[in-house]
């Protein structure tokens, strides 16, 4: 999605074209071809969007009247349901509950930052290692090994926390050799950062780390040679060479996390601390939040206005900093 | 926001790992190659560690887990609770059904859709080419949100307790789409093309004839993450599904965790009201789980000499 600096070879100038039959069933042809993927679009991405409305209504479901033209439930009531202005927010905002609000925002946050620097520095680190190393059976090895945690579902991931962190579990056998007290990870909120984090980096540096190894392998060889001659070590040559290379890689992914920071990893954040109740000021997110308020008795429009705080704020984001990366750096924007 | 295309990559993209030739003036010395070696062992064996746990433990016998917890190296194995986990036609059978037809299905899905959709976006001559890219690219940005998502797909789309409900949701995506644009653009050339078109061949039958055989690698790579991404799906079960009949793998597994966990740390407070010994084994559940992502690593040295190479042909773009 980043910008190329330019082809080598440059298309012929297009032709000067009428719409004759045949290009007119080219595009129909090509029309055909789009469409599937379209209709799921359509479906699953923008049908939602209009209920987004819900935020700033009081839903209430109600059943459509025989002879009226809509019939579906959901489409009438989201109709019909009065609009409420900043109501539902309010809510959130209520003294009994804003506490809960902010921390959960701040959660969401400041693990996703957590994130952004490990994965960045930890991948970047890895795909430089594995390049430096001399034997490539070894390095495909450990990529390999280090890629595999990818593949793995966070609800494993949960079965493993449980087996080590549990009562029973190989964390507390250890601690309790050595004679430390029991470690409750269940009933003790402080130390789920540090499980999630370390999850975060199992789970994702090896893939984190592909895009970095191939922006270094086609990194012109003579460029590192140079700098050899030059008497530039290892570290000089990572600093001028290699690190420039990648900022705009580095920089098109930050853009992205950063619309996504009011996003979570909803399966992990959800089924690591398996439902505890003891640990939620913990690994509550906005995502969980939501899902949580939407799962209960609350009234749609609570969780409605959360969701809408959230996709709109991570937009609304996203537009500043492709904004302010494209006054800066106008070639690593990513639109 | 419109000039979202993206150019062929200039270089060529190198696989890292077919490299034959040693950068030998470059070379790190043998000595810090030696460390960086040990460096990666220990996390390869860090990252293996969990993985490893829950295999073992799946073939401990119960009471010597019961007695010593969790262990590296278990007092005694029992195969006992395989033998369990495949005799009864339970939850875990009908659980392994569903996710096996949703996950087959889901990829053949995601595979037609993402490759026939990115294709004519790769073409210079389609008129919509940057409507229905940005089209695509948008929802990557903005969305409706989980509640609004959530009445759509049960309220609209009916997929509240059916089978489609766990692989329809999960069957698009435009993070592939323009992986796979990108893939076109650099692996199919335009030459070919043209010359098909020459010779009278229609666009169905450019593509079906030409570019399909010549994109195997970038559709296998799509395949291959949207098969284990439905396998893994947890959020689709857990979002639109109530009945069991239709509950996939992953959901499966983490209510039988969730509910132990409960009851056991409540049992006291229930005490008659659930046997605590009736439960499903510790092993068991852990044989569960190594059910769960056995198809996975087993499959994985195959796949993973692939992947590598349709992975950065796209990801250096997307």
């Amino acid at each position: 999605m980043t910008r190329e600096v330019a082809s080598p070879v440059k298309p012929p100038p297009p032709k000067k074209q009428r719409w004759g039959a045949d290009k007119v069933y080219t595009n129909l042809s090509y029309l055909a071809m789009v469409l599937p993927g379209a209709i799921w679009l359509f479906l699953f991405a923008y049908l939602p969007m209009p209920g987004i409305i819900m935020a700033f209504k009081d839903y209430k479901l109600a059943r459509p009247p025989q002879n009226d033209w809509i019939q579906n439930k959901f489409i009438y009531s989201l109709i019909h349901s009065p609009w409420v202005g900043l109501e539902n927010f309010r809510y959130l905002t209520l003294p009994t509950n804003i506490e809960n609000t902010l921390l959960y925002i701040r959660n969401t946050i400041s693990y996703n930052l957590l994130f952004m620097v490990a994965g960045l520095v930890l991948s970047v680190a890895l795909a430089v290692i594995i390049f430096e190393l001399t034997n490539r059976f070894f390095a495909k090895l450990y990529h390999s090994i280090l890629f595999l945690p990818y593949f793995i579902s966070w609800i494993v991931v949960a079965y493993v926390v449980y087996a080590l962190g549990s009562s029973g579990g190989i964390i507390n056998s250890l601690f309790t050799a050595v004679g430390g007290g029991p470690i409750e990870v269940y009933k003790e909120a402080s130390y789920w950062p540090f499980i999630f984090v370390i999850a975060n980096i199992w789970k994702y540096t090896g893939n984190g780390s592909i895009i970095y190894l191939a922006t270094i392998t086609g990194i012109p060889r003579e460029l590192y040679e140079a700098a050899a001659v030059d008497g530039a070590g290892k570290w000089r040559q990572f600093t001028q060479i290699t690190l420039p290379h990648l900022i705009p890689v580095i920089v098109l992914l930050q853009i992205l996390a950063v619309g996504r920071i009011l996003g979570s990893d909803f399966d992990m954040f959800y089924t690591l601390p398996n439902g505890a109740a003891l640990v939620k000021d913990a690994t509550y997110t906005l995502d969980v939040f939501v899902y949580s308020m939407l799962r209960s008795a609350t009234p749609l429009g609570y969780p409605a206005a959360a969701a809408f705080v959230q996709s709109v704020f991570g937009f609304i984001l996203i537009l500043i900093t492709n904004y302010i990366v494209r006054k800066t750096r106008p070639e690593l924007a990513l639109f | 926001m419109t000039d979202i295309t993206v150019k062929p990559a200039p270089r060529q993209v190198v696989n890292f790992f077919s490299r034959r030739k040693h950068r030998d003036v470059l070379a790190v010395s043998p000595r810090t190659n030696i460390a960086l070696n040990l460096l990666l062992a220990f996390f390869c064996i860090l990252t293996l560690i969990p993985i490893y746990v829950i295999f073992i433990s799946s073939i401990t016998s119960e009471a010597s887990l019961t007695a010593n917890g969790y262990r590296l190296w278990p007092e005694e194995f029992s195969g006992l609770a395989y033998r369990f986990l495949f005799s009864q036609g339970s939850i875990v059978m009908t659980a392994y059904k569903n996710t096996i037809i949703s996950t087959g299905l889901g990829t053949i899905l995601s595979v037609i859709m993402v490759g026939l959709y990115a294709y004519p976006l790769s073409r210079d001559n389609f008129k919509f080419g940057s409507f229905f890219t940005f089209f695509a690219f948008f929802t990557m940005l903005f969305s409706g949100g989980l509640v609004s998502y959530y009445m759509v797909t049960r309220q609209i789309l009916l997929l509240q307790n059916t089978i489609w409900a766990l692989f329809l949701p999960s069957a698009f995506s435009p993070f592939w789409v323009i992986v796979m644009r990108t893939f076109y653009k650099a692996n199919v050339p335009n030459e070919i093309i043209e010359a098909a078109r020459m010779d009278g061949a229609n666009e169905w039958r450019t593509y079906l004839q030409i570019v399909l055989p010549l994109s195997i690698p970038g559709l296998a790579t799509v395949a291959l993450f949207s098969a284990i991404g439905i396998w893994n799906n947890f959020f689709n079960c857990l979002l639109l599904v109530d009945d069991a009949q239709y509950y996939s793998l992953q959901f499966t597994i983490y209510t039988t965790l969730n509910n132990i966990r409960f009851l056991l740390e409540n049992a006291d407070k229930m005490q008659g009201l659930v046997n605590v010994s009736e439960l499903p084994s510790q092993t068991f559940r852990m044989a569960m789980a190594v059910v769960t992502v056995g198809p996975i690593i087993l499959a994985y040295p195959f796949f993973q000499r692939f992947f590598v190479k349709g992975l950065t042909i796209g990801a250096i773009k997307g």
